[in-house]
């Protein structure tokens, strides 16, 4: 019997143990956390690394945390506390862009495991915290122009020494948040999240040994890195570009943003050359090195990886390239908090260069951005309540099948909130939610629907606040199809006057009777809207996803 | 035995599954049970269940005279859905929202695909038809119903050919008039519609969730009607007259006239059953805290029983739509007897969630299946005994089973066929482990202090060493395993689910209407159980609330004593629970936060008398009916096989062993010992310090 081969067993049943505690972690945090980002929108991951602090099983359902965790770990490791300074009973923190992090509302925590004084792995947990100061309630200060306006940043730094907790700087960070009940108590979760992993990590790495962990570990990412060239394998060699746009910065409001992607491809290796992009923003939409990283990745796994199990050694066969300075590649302290804005273009744009790669396998473009807004309701007695939402739009045609009416895509993973639990807890009532007729790009296969979602203000006063995109630049259609539609913001005033709104706003004033009302961007379409099937142009006629004049317009449907 | 003159009243439960019809009889005199399997009859279910209600007479010995009253378990409403034989339906909404049903909650399983996972929308956008009225959270009325509108649809609706119609309005749960108008106006307009109204099957918070329950309600209604309708012409041929009772998802039983307007309770109830078997077995056996495994062809089902109950969820979903009515907590995953073993490129052995299922099944069946699964595993392991599969109904082929685990997975990795069908096991054992782990997990529950009991005919081959792997150290196997659903609903009771959703702050100010409600939902319960036939004496008016902190979006569920005349006192004790439960189950409890209530419930309850424990006796011998190798661990063992029915009281008996019965294999690794117990259970241990 050969030994190499019976580890393929043992590798997998680690690696289920490995999953099996992620996910541990991921349910103690749930299950103790109390702030509604936690519970309801899930804006958390839990990873466990291996003892080199590679990352090889994770519990997440928001792509955009995928490599976050992973990075900021290597720059801990290789800028701030190398590994042979871990001790046992230490946690590391950090929140900081520059050393690691996304943006300041993501505190990184990690936490080692040692067997008999050996290190035998790392539990890592990521949470989305509430607020942690800054210029905006939710940290999302649409006017920032320096990274000081965003909140408390905390370089990489040990809250757990041996042992031993540091409590004054948890005093410190409770000091600084708008929310410290909830932040508090988020954190706990946090912390009690590291202990369940490094407890799994202990049982593990005491049933199968710390040589044999470590063996499988390596296994686990070989077989990942195996999978993801073999993929690449398959891409023909060559040099493959694509750019794409984000609105503006909300400071500038005049000036396109670029994201250029040169992806070469060699072998089984992949290089993304973002050197082509604009350089870093004035306004909060820039995204530092590690950020783009998110959104390189997360557009390689959708273009052709999506069935590899998410790990370190993904990573391995592909290189990323851009100078300091850019939006991708920001430098302290430009301003990151509505980052989201530019990582879902590196999305759309990576896997636009990979539709030129490899056409008839990559979709058109989805809608390409969080639409996240914030309303600061006052009420007559003084009180005051956020109401805080996020949402989304259509996916792009695919190769095989339409793209999906209002479905979350790309870095983008959260569930909505009900209409009747937004109306039982806020002074607002929803006129709409509903698909937009039309909004989807032509083509042989067509892009889904945006949304549109509109609300009345029933409070005497507020304000809002608005992160968005996709106004001016459409999500593109691909082999023939047309871009889905841009969307738009407007304020519909109690005196009936309508207001178009930019898209990004900072602390706008509202009133009793105002209805907001967001239309998202469609995706974009696929194929030659001429080859379209007619049982389907027929079919979105007959249910109303396309209107009579646009059937016209689009496809060359003649009347009656 | 024959059938005697004297009237013998038996209690009959059916289970009908996909493949095989199960049938447990309940002598009600002597209290001793009979199981029966038959095979199911996929196009009118009802054809098989009397076929097999007359060989369980033949073979038992009763009359269909004899038979008190009928337990039917059914998934002809699961399957309609999966299989989308449902009627042409409509969905009326308010005017704005017609696409909530299809936009859902936009949350996505599959993070990184490229195309998006399909989303089930049962009513095309075509027949999603908003009208103009809105009601608001409060119960207030914004903008009347325009009852011209409701004129105008019924016109479309017939003449569309729709069969049934889904009613579901914004906050219809705080206040139903527009719903109830609708409903009077279709009466008058389109009686042969079949109307569900959201306010009556769901009265729950949250657009998406009540809609698809509503929509799922409404199109089941004629599926369901007709079914109960042919077996009612069938039962009355044959000269049956009990009462039957259908099993809901909730563990409870409700009678064919509720069944037919609320058939949405129907769906999921497959595990309700097995839930209810494990609870009485759990009291049979005084443990309280049992973990019990289903393990079918494509999926293990996990359920907890803790301090003796099981759970009741809020939701579940079907085909990935929600159905927002109470049911059995159970955790599915994809492993099963027919899980497919590949290697993959990048040379990973993956076990399941591809399932060959039943058609073409594992390589073994011969029925075209080319590929290895768990259960080809088990044959060439020779833990299976291919001319004793099922009880020898099956013939296997353990060489396509050996030739598939042979060139799939062994010669790949350069393995034994030996190693690499233990391979296959370890794997699909790792994923079963990590299922039950999860399940308890997030409870707080620690594995140490749970028995496993094992379910079903698959479950047996990896119960100890599932068990092994996170850390239990007892597991039971209880008497007759392939047909525990069915014998667990003999043990049900009716069951009528009410609830009213209405925001309030749980003070004083609460409590006129908590007055109101709870009077009305005990009075609503009282008047459905009285028209089922249950009086006064025998039934239950439990009464609970939904409570959260507020601005949670998830609530928990205390009792409340809404009879007691103090409800001022009654709410003090449900506030105290609640944060009790809070703190046990989420680590952290705001005492001084008063708590929301958003929904008070009943679950009106009929018993219905239970069967007497019939003392069991092991009357056989200690010998093994014969030996074979069995290879575990890394070696052929000379492994002695038992047959159950055979089995002497008071048997000892060291792993490893294999014990037969008609529909199940169980074994017993080496490390394990295996004793009979009393109640005729099957009881292993690990032998301390025993090697896995």
């Amino acid at each position: 019997m050969s030994m190499k081969a019976l580890d393929v067993v043992q590798l997998e049943v680690i690696r289920n143990a490995l999953v099996a505690a992620a996910e541990e972690m991921g349910v103690t945090i749930w299950r103790t956390s109390r702030s509604s980002v936690v519970r309801d929108l899930l804006d958390y991951s839990t990873c466990v690394f291996d003892a080199e602090g590679k990352s090889v099983a994770q519990a997440t359902c928001i792509p955009v945390h995928l490599n976050s965790m992973s990075s900021c770990l290597d720059d801990i490791l290789r800028d701030h506390i190398p590994l042979k300074e871990w001790r046992e009973g230490d946690i590391i923190i950090t929140n900081d862009p520059y050393s690691g992090g996304q943006h300041l509302n993501d505190i990184l925590t990690f936490k080692p495991a040692f067997v008999e004084g050996r290190l035998v792995g790392i539990a890592g947990v990521l949470v989305h915290h509430l607020d942690v100061g800054g210029g905006a309630p939710g940290s999302y200060y649409a006017g920032a122009t320096e990274i000081y306006q965003e909140g408390f940043r905390i370089p990489p730094m040990r809250l757990d020494d041996a042992g031993r907790r540091n409590k004054e700087v948890i005093q410190l960070l409770l000091r600084n948040t708008r929310e410290p009940a909830n932040v508090g108590g988020d954190f706990a979760s946090q912390l009690a999240a590291l202990d369940i992993g490094v407890k799994g990590l202990h049982r593990i790495a005491r049933r199968y040994g710390p040589d044999r962990l470590a063996e499988a570990c390596l296994g686990i990412r070989r077989q990942s890195e195996m999978a993801m060239r073999a993929m690449i394998r398959d891409i023909p060699d060559g040099t493959y570009s694509f750019e794409d746009f984000t609105d503006d910065d909300g400071i500038d409001r005049d000036t396109k943003i670029r994201i250029a992607v040169k992806l070469t491809v060699r072998g089984d290796t992949v290089e993304v050359d973002l050197s082509g992009s604009s350089p870093q923003a004035q306004g909060p939409v820039n995204c530092t090195r590690n950020m783009s990283g998110s959104g390189v990745f997360c557009g390689i796994l959708m273009s052709i990886g999506s069935e590899i199990p998410a790990n370190a050694g993904c990573y391995e066969p592909v290189r990323i390239v851009a100078p300091d300075g850019l939006c991708v590649t920001a430098r302290s302290p430009a301003p990151v908090a509505n980052r989201m804005a530019i990582a879902h273009r590196v999305v759309n744009a990576v896997m636009g260069a990979f539709a030129e790669a490899i056409p008839g396998r990559v979709p058109a473009a989805y809608y390409g951005v969080s639409y996240a807004y914030a309303t600061n309701l006052f009420h007559a007695d003084g009180r005051r309540q956020v109401y805080f939402d996020l949402t989304c739009g259509g996916w792009g045609g695919h190769p095989e099948a339409d793209g999906a009416n209002g479905f979350s895509c790309g870095l983008h993973n959260i569930a909505n909130a009900p209409v009747e639990m937004l109306e039982s807890t806020y002074p607002v009532t929803f006129e709409a939610y509903t698909l937009v007729p039309d909004s989807g790009g032509a083509g042989e296969l067509r892009g889904g629907c945006g949304l549109i979602r509109a609300f009345r203000i029933d409070a005497p006063a507020g304000t809002l606040a608005c992160n968005f995109d996709r106004f001016k630049t459409r999500p593109y259609g691909l082999a023939g199809g047309t871009p889905g539609a841009a969307g738009f913001a407007e304020l519909q005033r109690a005196d009936g006057t309508v207001e178009r709104l930019p898209s990004k706003v900072a602390g706008k004033a509202i009133a009793k009777g105002d209805v907001f009302r967001l239309v998202t961007a469609g995706g974009g379409g696929y194929g030659e809207p001429s080859k379209r099937r007619e049982e389907a142009i027929a079919d979105d006629m007959a249910n109303g996803y396309l209107t009579r004049e646009a059937a016209a317009a689009q496809y060359g449907v003649k009347a009656g | 035995m024959q059938p005697t003159a004297s009237p013998r009243p038996v209690r009959i439960a059916v289970d009908i599954g996909g493949t095989f019809t199960d049938i447990e009889i309940l002598d009600e005199t002597t209290g001793q049970t009979f199981a029966v399997k038959t095979p199911t009859t996929p196009d009118d279910p009802s054809e098989g269940l009397i076929t097999g209600l007359r060989l369980a007479g033949e073979h038992v010995g009763f009359r269909f005279s004899d038979i008190s009253a009928l337990m039917h378990g059914t998934t002809i409403a699961t399957n309609a859905v999966l299989q989308r034989r449902l009627p042409k339906g409509a969905l009326i909404t308010t005017a704005g929202f017609e696409d909530v049903l299809e936009i859902g909650r936009h949350f996505r399983k599959q993070v990184y695909a490229s195309k998006a996972e399909p989303r089930v929308v049962l009513i095309p956008r075509a027949w999603r038809l908003g009208i103009k009225e809105r009601t608001l959270a409060t119960g207030a009325i914004e903008t009347p119903l325009d009852e011209r509108d409701v004129a105008r649809i019924a016109e479309r609706l017939k003449a569309g050919g729709i069969q049934c119609v889904a009613v579901c309005l914004l906050h219809a749960y705080a206040n139903a008039a527009h719903e109830q108008r609708i409903a009077e106006l279709l009466a008058k307009h389109a009686p042969e519609l079949d109307v569900s109204l959201s306010h009556e099957v769901s009265p729950e918070i949250r657009e998406f969730e009540r809609s698809s329950t509503t929509v799922l309600n409404a199109l089941l209604m004629p599926v369901v009607r007709r079914y109960l309708e042919r077996l009612r012409a069938r039962l009355k041929t044959a000269g049956f007259e009990a009462p039957v009772y259908l099993v809901q998802s909730n563990g409870g039983v409700m009678s064919p006239e509720t069944a037919a307007l609320l058939p949405a309770r129907l769906l999921l109830s497959g595990p309700s059953g097995g839930a209810l078997a494990a609870e009485t077995i759990a009291q049979r056996l005084a443990m309280p805290d049992v973990v019990a495994v289903d393990m079918g062809g494509t999926s293990y089902d996990v359920s907890i029983v803790s301090g003796g109950r099981t759970r009741l969820v809020t939701e579940g979903n079907v085909d990935g739509l929600p159905v927002r009515l109470p049911m059995i907590e159970i955790r599915t995953i994809g492993s099963g007897g027919g899980s497919i073993a590949r290697v993959e490129e990048s040379g990973r052995l993956r076990v399941g969630p591809e399932s060959a299922g039943a058609k073409p099944g594992p390589a073994c069946y011969s029925r075209g299946g080319t590929e290895p699964t768990v259960t080809d595993a088990n044959v060439v392991l020779g833990r299976i005994d291919p001319q004793f599969f099922l009880g020898g109904a099956m013939r296997l082929d353990a060489e396509a089973a050996r030739t598939a685990v042979t060139g799939r997975v062994a010669e790949p990795l350069k393995l034994t066929p030996e190693a690499a069908a233990e391979g296959i096991l370890q794997v699909a054992v790792s994923h079963m482990a990590g299922a039950i782990r999860l399940s308890l997990f997030e409870k707080g529950l620690d594995p140490e202090d749970f028995t496993l009991l094992s379910f079903g005919g698959a479950s047996g081959l990896h119960a100890c060493d599932t068990a092994d792997e996170i850390g239990i150290g007892r597991v039971v196997f209880p008497r007759d395993p392939g047909t525990l659903s069915a014998w667990g609903m003999l043990y049900s009771d009716v069951v009528h689910a009410l609830a009213r959703a209405r925001l309030m702050k749980a003070d004083g100010t609460a409590i006129p209407n908590l007055k109101d409600i709870c009077a009305e939902l005990r009075r609503a319960g009282a008047e459905r159980l009285e028209a089922d036939g249950i009086a006064p004496p025998e039934q239950l008016l439990p009464i609970a609330l939904d409570m959260r902190y507020p601005g949670q979006a998830y609530e928990i569920q205390v009792p409340f004593d809404g009879a007691a005349g103090n409800l001022d006192a009654a709410l003090k004790a449900s506030i105290a629970r609640f944060h009790e439960v809070h703190e046990a189950q989420y680590a952290h409890a705001e005492k001084h936060v008063t708590p929301d209530i958003v929904a008070v419930r009943i679950a009106a309850t009929g018993k219905l008398r239970k069967p007497i424990e019939h003392a069991f006796a092991f009357e056989g011998s200690a010998a093994p009916k014969g030996r074979r190798k069995v290879y575990a661990a890394g070696n052929w063992h000379d492994t002695a096989v038992y047959e159950r029915a055979k089995l002497a009281a008071e048997t000892k008996i060291a792993g490893p062993a294999i014990i037969e019965e008609a529909h199940a294999t169980h074994f017993i690794p080496p490390g394990w010992e295996l004793t009979t117990a009393p109640t005729g259970d099957l009881v292993a241990t690990k032998r301390a310090g025993g090697a896995a």
